[in-house]
């Protein structure tokens, strides 16, 4: 399970001129975490240095209480309390980040993974539109009251299993999922009122007085002081549960403190300044790879990376956009600086010799005949309920008559059948990549091709003014085509080893988002268009779309369980597999590039936010199927169902208005596998 | 079957990261046949040598052929139906019923998309029925003792009707009466389906007793190789192990056995 990251910070070392080039363990000769920390803090000083000049020559030789001095109040009363803001702001979601890395053992987490943010923006925009009231008591007290609902939810739903490091992370996923998907939701229905949601989203770190920076530095220092106390329990984690229970200490309990500690620094990061999401996922894995190999330098490093980042980018921030920096969020622009510097340092990531298992912790009882029965009339039900059951012109419930249905099963075919087929897709998409990586986290989204289709889609609607048609499919197209071309060239060096594929992918992914960010909080309309575009909805899908995908659906998925042999052997690892003659350099990127294929057949079809791929597999799992040929083809009828009802509910539930299916698919899927993660396992 | 070549022949093999050599170059054949035990301490490059073999990684420079021709010549599938590798920590397998992980060892000879046929099937029930799995054919790998699950992997190996076993270290997690029963099998197969075998063992009576070739490799360098009559003896041992050694005969074989003086 350890995944230890002893690598080299290679573009400092190439700056430094080393000549040693080879990693041979921890013990390797490495600059060190303080040369990364001593780079940033020369490119934060450069850009302060240039930031500050003026306004800093101009005070000094200003003699004080001179009358009305807009230059100097600027100084002392934005410009600055905005620099020591970003300073408290990195430090304490570095420290979040690498708390949750180390206590949730997965090199993907970070503060958004338990829905941090996620709780705080829907409680914003529930409050903006309902209880406007609320926000005069203080905007980032009901942010706070947001963050902290939603992380009392992830434990609510992890109690039973003991906090399990799993379930935390599956359950953190599911409630941001679910609150980002209704906030989201909110904003496309209500967007004018909710426009500002946007600059908070992006994390906006504008100051007009000492008071936040002060209030959250005081905040964070507290908390600060109990993880002294956390640090060496901590450090035994590394150890592995059992060696943990053995020193006498509580996993469970640990694991509840660290993860309330760490989620509580992020939430008041978030209640202040809004979602600076990148930073706490990517100061840790800076840390660790840039030589700290014990949890508490990586907590040191991290801190002090993350705060530096944090600052270097607000400097740059202010530096080039000037007078408008007051909106363009700096947490956006993070993932801009960011993405490329943990790219760059990839190839000195150390491949783990084995993926960690993931479905053991949680083998259901085996599916028997009745089940399938069920499942089967079940799907049978579903059907005929999505196609007969609607509303009619005046909003009343109506069961589908037989003159009826000549004229309104047109209309309801093509949407359905797309939605199932985009469902089934991502699905075995998902399937496939968790499998591949061994990571419950990995879904189709974490390759990046649904990014780079929405980066696409953004400069032609940007550029080009449009995004519909065979223009934009066609640029969502080449974007994934890239992107899959940019991971598939930074993974052949390592063999496409999983846990690189994978960062690469979420690096791809902040780059874009925080591209898609940046053109949101820019006020422009059509960020409206875009988030339309990006939740997917399949109200204008028509049969021949349909028909493309239901295709699709059928090769591609067929295609998949070609594949089943590799997908038992490889998650035992790489050399069973190679001891087995599994080619596995080639399997890996086949398995790559079908995954990518489905994840862009679906894509069209349901946008690039493909919940169903994470959820179906989980469902899949949890139901206890897990011969390969059996997940693949539960995890295309899991995915199909829950897109089926999803669509469904997005025709009905608002009806006139037509809610984005891929939104609702978060929302129908989401409490439904809260419910099994809930059910008790056959072995415990 | 019995005839096919199967000789390792190493030509200053060598293996190093960065500048820390692991294996010194190494020049000796294996004729792949009987049971070989590679013996040294901890650190001698034993299991590093056995991955060599194994194509599990690529030696630093030299030459390995297998058969007379070099390994990395031979394709995944077709090296992988002729030598089997067995780590020494085998991974969790979670989630796995033995029957199924032992099926795995068939993925040579069907391939990605093959078919499963009866000859497969066959093979599975054999590897269950010789090591004694078929009783714990329909359990959770996971589930399984130690013992257990050694016997499940190596079942997996069976399966896969290889000429040649690499097991490194199979035995140092078990009981004495699970030594002796792995190594038991060890011996059958190779006695009776002619499978060559090659062990890394730290337990040096046990290799005396079971082995028919050993290697004594210390620092990275080979010092010893022959039968085992040739490396018991107190000289031999105490330059391998560097601890004062004695040997006594066995009352049952009348062979060397090996016991640390104190």
């Amino acid at each position: 399970m350890r995944r230890r990251f002893t690598a080299i910070f290679w573009a400092l070392r190439q700056l430094a001129g080393r000549a040693a080039l080879t990693v041979s363990g921890p013990a390797a000769a490495s600059p060190g975490p303080l040369f990364s920390a001593l780079a940033l803090m020369a490119l934060a000083g450069a850009t302060l240095a240039f930031l500050l000049a003026k306004p800093l020559t101009h005070v000094l030789n200003q003699p004080a209480a001179t009358g009305y001095d807009v230059v100097r109040m600027v100084l002392l009363y934005a410009t600055l309390p905005r620099l020591v803001m970003a300073l408290v702001c990195g430090a304490g979601l570095g420290a979040s980040g690498a708390i949750l890395q180390q206590v949730l053992r997965n090199p993907l987490a970070a503060p958004t993974t338990l829905g941090i943010d996620a709780g705080a923006r829907l409680a914003l925009a529930l409050a903006t539109l309902f209880t406007p009231s609320l926000l005069g008591v203080g905007r980032d007290v009901v942010a706070l009251l947001g963050s902290a609902i939603s992380t009392l939810l992830v434990f609510a739903l992890v109690r039973r299993r003991e906090f399990s490091a799993l379930s935390l992370v599956l359950a953190g996923l599911v409630v941001s999922l679910y609150c980002g998907a209704l906030s989201a939701i909110l904003v496309l229905l209500h967007n004018r009122l909710l426009a500002s949601l946007f600059i908070w989203g992006g994390g906006s770190l504008s100051q007009q007085s000492w008071g936040p920076s002060i209030g959250l530095g005081i905040r964070l220092g507290t908390l600060g002081v109990l993880l002294v106390l956390l640090v060496r329990p901590l450090s035994v984690m590394d150890l592995g549960e059992e060696s943990v229970r053995a020193l006498g200490l509580s996993p469970a309990r640990l694991r509840i403190l660290a993860v309330a500690v760490a989620a509580a620094m992020a939430a008041f990061v978030t209640s202040s300044v809004g979602v600076i999401g990148f930073i706490g996922l990517v100061a840790p894995i800076l840390a660790r790879l840039s030589g700290a190999r014990r949890f508490a330098g990586q907590l040191v490093w991290s801190t002090i990376i993350g705060a530096l980042l944090l600052l270097f980018t607000d400097g740059a921030v202010q530096l080039f956009t000037g007078a408008t920096s007051e909106f363009v969020p700096t947490g956006a622009v993070t993932a801009v600086l960011g993405s490329p510097l943990l790219l760059i340092l990839l190839p000195r990531l150390k491949t783990v010799v084995s993926p960690p298992s993931f479905t053991g912790s949680r083998i259901a009882a085996p599916v028997r005949l009745p089940g399938v029965l069920i499942a089967a009339s079940g799907c049978a039900l579903l059907i005929a309920v999505t196609l007969l059951v609607g509303r009619g012109p005046a909003g009343q419930w109506q069961l589908l008559s037989l003159e009826g249905w000549r004229h309104v099963v047109v209309w309801r075919w093509p949407r359905l059948s797309a939605s199932a087929a985009a469902g089934a897709l991502l699905g075995v998409a998902g399937t496939i990549l968790q499998r591949l990586t061994g990571n419950p986290m990995a879904s189709p989204e974490v390759l990046g091709v649904g990014a780079g289709a929405i980066l696409a889609t953004a400069l032609s609607l940007f550029v080009f003014g449009t995004a519909s048609g065979l223009g934009a499919t066609m640029a969502a197209m080449i974007g994934g085509a890239v992107v899959l071309g940019l991971i598939v060239a930074l993974g052949r060096r390592s063999n496409f080893a999983p846990e690189r594929v994978l960062l690469a992918g979420i690096a791809l992914d902040a780059l874009i988002d925080a591209v898609v960010g940046v053109l949101s909080a820019t006020g422009d309309p059509r960020a409206v268009v875009l988030l339309g575009w990006m939740s997917g909805s399949t109200a204008e899908v028509g049969p021949r779309d349909a028909v493309q995908t239901g295709l699709a659906a059928v090769l591609l998925v067929s295609a998949s369980l070609l594949a089943a042999r590799w997908l038992a052997i490889l998650p035992l690892g790489a050399p069973q597999a190679t001891a087995l003659g599994v080619p596995l350099a080639r399997a890996r990127l086949l398995l790559l590039l079908l995954a990518a294929a489905l994840t862009a057949a679906a894509t069209p079809v349901i946008g690039p936010l493909t919940f169903v791929g994470l959820m179906a597999s989980h469902i899949v799992g949890t139901l206890g199927i897990r011969r390969p040929v059996s997940a693949l083809l539960g995890a295309a009828v899991a995915g199909a169902a829950v897109m089926a009802v999803a669509d469904w509910l997005a025709r009905v539930a608002a009806f006139p208005i037509q809610l984005p299916t891929g939104l609702v698919a978060a929302m129908a899927g989401a409490p439904f596998l809260m419910v099994l993660l809930n059910r008790r396992s056959a072995f415990s | 079957m019995k005839n096919e070549i199967r000789t390792l022949a190493l030509e200053k093999v060598e293996f190093g990261v960065g500048d820390r050599t692991i294996l010194q170059p190494l020049t000796t054949t294996l004729s792949g046949r009987g049971v070989t035990g590679l013996v040294g301490q901890n650190g001698s490059g034993k299991s590093t040598l056995l991955k060599l073999l194994a194509r599990q990684q690529r030696a630093t420079s030299g030459r390995i052929a297998f058969g007379g021709r070099a390994i990395e010549e031979w394709s995944d599938r077709e090296f992988a139906r002729k030598v089997a590798y067995l780590p020494q920590h085998t991974p969790l397998a979670a989630g796995l019923l033995v029957r199924e992980l032992v099926a795995m060892g068939r993925y040579p000879w069907h391939g990605a998309l093959g078919r499963f046929g009866p000859a497969d099937q066959a093979a599975v029930d054999e590897a269950l029925a010789l090591t004694g799995t078929d009783t714990i054919a329909d359990r959770f790998v996971e589930t399984l003792s130690g013992g257990e699950r050694q016997r499940a992997w190596f079942a997996m190996l069976v399966a896969q009707q290889a000429q040649l076993l690499l097991l490194d270290e199979p035995i140092s997690a078990l009981d004495v009466a699970h030594q002796v029963a792995v190594l038991r099998l060890v011996r059958r197969l190779s006695e009776e389906h002619g499978v060559g075998v090659v062990i890394v063992i730290h337990e040096i009576n046990m290799a005396a007793r079971f082995c028919d070739q050993m290697i004594a490799l210390k620092n990275g360098s080979l010092i010893a190789q022959g039968p085992p009559a040739e490396l018991m003896t107190t000289e031999q041992l105490e330059a391998i192990y560097e601890v004062h050694m004695g040997t006594l005969e066995h009352p049952d074989t009348h062979s060397s056995m090996a016991y640390v003086r104190f």
